[in-house]
């Protein structure tokens, strides 16, 4: 095979091998999320049951557990795919910079594993422990599965921001894994992330108990279950806005194109505004539609009104990622997180001066259509940070089409794998809902 | 010897205890496929009772295989990637079937028909995964993958892999898979003292074992036929652990024929782990031959140390976790009670899978 025929092999698969990994990794993101989330919520029903002894704690934390349970091994065998894919569609990403990359990835398979053995032990092993020893059994679940987040999280910061090593004459150099790991866009990223996670677990199940209520107010179980979820995604939610703001001046220091293609921002500007919605305009370089906040764009990314923000000008055209998609993805996320914050302080002045989260109608309503716009703006933030990031792979060393692999098929292999995942998506959700549909009275010993 | 050997001794460790545990999983569900038709409710619950609550388990190890290859020998990982492509992809089909179809039928409220289909994806990919996963490690073994130093792959990314040795291992994981099981599976249902059970899975496992050992007798030809390489490794390092797997698999036969089933399971465990390292230790120090080999492939010295250094910390933390929830549910007689008080009730045909 010459050199043009690779190229070519290669340019046609960067499309079909993209898709792949993005519905591939879009799949496992919600599910991994879920795997961090739900063990907290289960260790904080659990808690409440040894306190209080009602039995409604009991039942909710034996309902959770169980969706736990089929979502668990659906979310390893989607994480599975991924670490074949890495191989079977990057191998040149794989083969370069597995050494200075792989780390946490190592590190992650202890986490995964210690998450499934304690996952197994929590999930049956109700009868065989005290009931406190079972409650500690859970939180090994929860860290696990925190740490899992956070090692796997690493390794896509490093992409961002790759450090460790060096280069010279093409021949790596230096490797510090550690220095690899902790990069400069870990901290905010990994947070970012492993909130997102939280948050979007909270809402979910918060969306889930809400529609419960909006159809039999009276159900106590469903009010139980609904105030403790709230309890994590509420409070979470101006936290998350903090460390979103982090996370921007992290991407404006380390990644400026991708700030720009955030900001759909064509000129570098001093006094750069914040633009709300828009459309970017690639022929006339300009974004249409826009609301602009004057200076306020300068002050979030470098902590001064007047300060200057490079415009996607200032980059090589062939590196500037795709405009629009980053920066109607980022408008989705920040809109979504924006609602967030907004039901976080409805929900809070309620509950300074009620007591209680607000039981109206509208509270509930606006709750149960935040349980999808979640799971929307954590797919929104991971498209930011990966289109955001092409045409690399590696920002600055590899391009993703360097990387992709020269194998044939992949067009029918990415049609072959949207069947499946739908496939098995729909019979999450219709195993889930059997489960959900037993009454909660029936429920004898709680299962 | 360096810390890239240290590391492959790490890699060999994970490979053979997948190779045991996740191959008896294997195992029950490619008897649940050959059997499709004939056997009973009972016998199936049997099956799946055994793979109980440590199934997920079982799986992470090869995950580990994966990562090991990826951080400490990313070109040989490169590599195989590449020459692997089609048979990697569809065990990796399987596996997400065999995961999938394993949890929904475990909790599935659903209608009979329902419960058959999870059953029978479950059958298929139990066998698919590891007869294309044996095809992978057939394929490295013959020596012939056209494979540069530089990792890059000069072969046709759908035929490549497929030499005869390949395909004969595919269907030799498929057998080793089996046998595991069916020990395992007469041993439970001695546990329980099954009249039915135990007598069935015994000659089960006899007429497997048997077959193995003939299918071994003659991978031994086929080695010798079509992986020179391989073969002349076995001749000059490999022999103990060829003479040490077939005094396992014949031991084996041995105790099964007295109905020691502890003893059965310990001398195939023997076998397989002798299989694995016969190959290892015959092909060392190529990685991927005839072209990588692992000072080759290898990351730095100081990222070999550090994965070494979290191995060790990890394996403190995962054996004695593993260790307690093995202890956990040990007995049949504990899993009996998991399943009468973990499965869900009052609903349709799996409440009724549970009292039959």
């Amino acid at each position: 095979m010459d050199g043009t025929a690779f190229l070519g092999a290669a340019a046609e698969n960067l499309l079909p091998a993209r898709l792949q990994m993005a519905v591939t990794l879009g799949a496992h993101i919600i599910l991994a999320s879920l795997g961090v989330g739900l063990p907290v919520l289960m260790l904080a029903a659990e808690w409440r049951y040894l306190r209080t002894g009602n039995r409604h704690w009991y039942v909710l934390t034996k309902r959770w557990s169980k969706a736990f349970a089929v979502m668990f091994p659906i979310g390893a065998v989607s994480g599975t795919v991924l670490s074949f894919e890495l191989g079977l569609l990057w191998p040149e990403f794989m083969g370069r910079w597995g050494s200075v990359i792989g780390m946490p990835f190592t590190m992650e398979g202890f986490a995964f594993f210690l998450e499934a053995i304690f996952a197994g032990i929590y999930l049956y092993g109700w009868d065989r422990l005290s009931a406190r020893a079972h409650w500690y059994i859970g939180w090994p679940i929860a860290i696990a599965g925190f740490f899992s987040a956070f090692f796997v999280v690493t390794a896509n910061s490093w992409m961002n921001v790759p450090s460790g090593f060096q280069l010279v004459d093409g021949t790596l150099k230096n490797v510090d894994p550690l220095a690899a790991m902790f990069n400069p866009a870990t901290g905010a990223q990994v947070t970012h992330m492993i909130l997102a996670a939280y948050l979007v677990t909270g809402f979910v199940v918060a969306a889930f108990y809400a529609r419960q209520l909006l159809k039999d107010a009276h159900n106590d179980y469903a009010r139980r279950a609904l105030s403790l979820s709230l309890w994590i995604a509420l409070p979470l939610a101006p936290v998350q806005l903090i460390i979103g703001d982090w996370s921007a001046k992290v991407v404006a220091e380390t990644q400026p194109v991708k700030l720009a293609a955030m900001e759909g921002l064509y000129e570098t500007t001093a006094q750069a505004p914040l633009h709300l919605g828009g459309w970017p305009n690639d022929q006339a370089k300009q974004l249409d539609y826009a609301i602009a906040l004057p200076g306020v764009l300068s002050w979030l990314a470098y902590g001064d009104p007047n300060a200057v923000v490079l415009g996607l000008e200032e980059f090589p055209p062939e590196e500037v990622p795709p405009v629009a998609i980053v920066h109607i993805a980022f408008q989705i996320m920040v809109a979504i997180g924006t609602a967030m914050v907004l039901l976080a302080l409805w929900g809070g002045i309620a509950y300074v001066r009620k007591g209680s989260w607000p039981r109206s109608r509208a509270f509930l309503w606006a709750i149960w259509w935040m349980g999808p716009c979640s799971v929307a703006a954590l797919e929104a933030g991971w498209i930011v940070t990966e289109v955001g990031r092409q045409p690399w792979i590696v920002q600055g060393y590899m391009k993703t089409a360097e990387a992709v692999t020269e194998a044939p098929g992949i067009w029918p292999v990415f049609a072959i794998t949207i069947f499946i995942y739908l496939a098995l998506g729909v019979a999450t959700v219709l195993v889930l809902r059997h489960m959900a549909s037993v009454p909660v009275e029936e429920v004898q010993d709680g299962s | 010897m360096g810390p890239e050997d240290l590391l492959l001794l790490v890699l060999m460790t994970a490979l053979t205890i997948y190779a045991l545990f996740g191959g008896a999983d294997f195992g029950a569900g490619v008897w649940e496929f050959t059997s499709a038709g004939q056997s009973t409710e009972k016998e199936r619950r049997h099956i799946y009772k055994a793979i109980g609550p440590v199934w997920e388990a079982n799986h992470v190890w090869l995950i580990f295989v994966l990562v090991i290859l990826m951080n400490g020998f990313p070109l040989a990982f490169a590599a195989l990637s590449r020459a692997l492509w089609v048979p990697l992809l569809l065990a990796m089909v399987g596996i997400v079937f065999r995961g999938a179809s394993y949890a929904f039928r475990y909790y599935s409220r659903g209608s009979r028909t329902e419960l058959k289909t999870w059953e029978a994806l479950f059958a298929i990919a139990s066998t698919a995964t590891p007869f294309f996963l044996g095809a992978s490690g057939g394929a490295i073994a013959s020596g012939t993958l056209p494979i540069d130093a530089n990792g890059a792959f000069r072969g046709d990314f759908l035929t490549g892999w497929m030499t005869p040795l390949a395909i004969f291992t595919g269907f030799y994981e498929v057998g080793l898979c089996a046998y595991l099981a069916a020990i395992f599976l007469a041993r439970e249902a001695a546990a329980i003292d099954d009249p039915e059970l135990a007598p069935l899975w015994r000659r089960r496992a006899l007429s497997t074992g048997l077959w193995m050992g003939l299918l071994s007798a003659s991978g031994l030809v086929v080695v010798w036929l079509e992986a020179p390489g391989l073969h002349a490794g076995f001749m000059s390092r490999g022999w103990p652990l060829v003479a040490l797997s077939l005094l396992g698999g014949i031991g084996s036969l041995v105790e099964l024929g007295r109905s020691n089933y502890l003893r059965a399971s310990l001398a195939a465990a023997t076998a397989v782990t002798a299989v694995v390292w016969g190959w290892g230790v015959a092909q060392y120090p190529l990685l991927v031959p005839p072209s990588i080999d692992k000072d080759m492939a290898k990351a730095p010295d100081n990222v070999l140390w550090m994965m070494l250094l979290v191995s060790t910390i990890g394996a403190g933390l995962l054996l004695p976790s593993l260790a307690y929830l093995f202890i956990l549910f040990k007995s049949s007689q504990a899993l009996e009670e998991v399943e009468s008080t973990t499965r869900l009730k009052g609903g349709g045909e799996s409440a009724s899978h549970s009292t039959a």
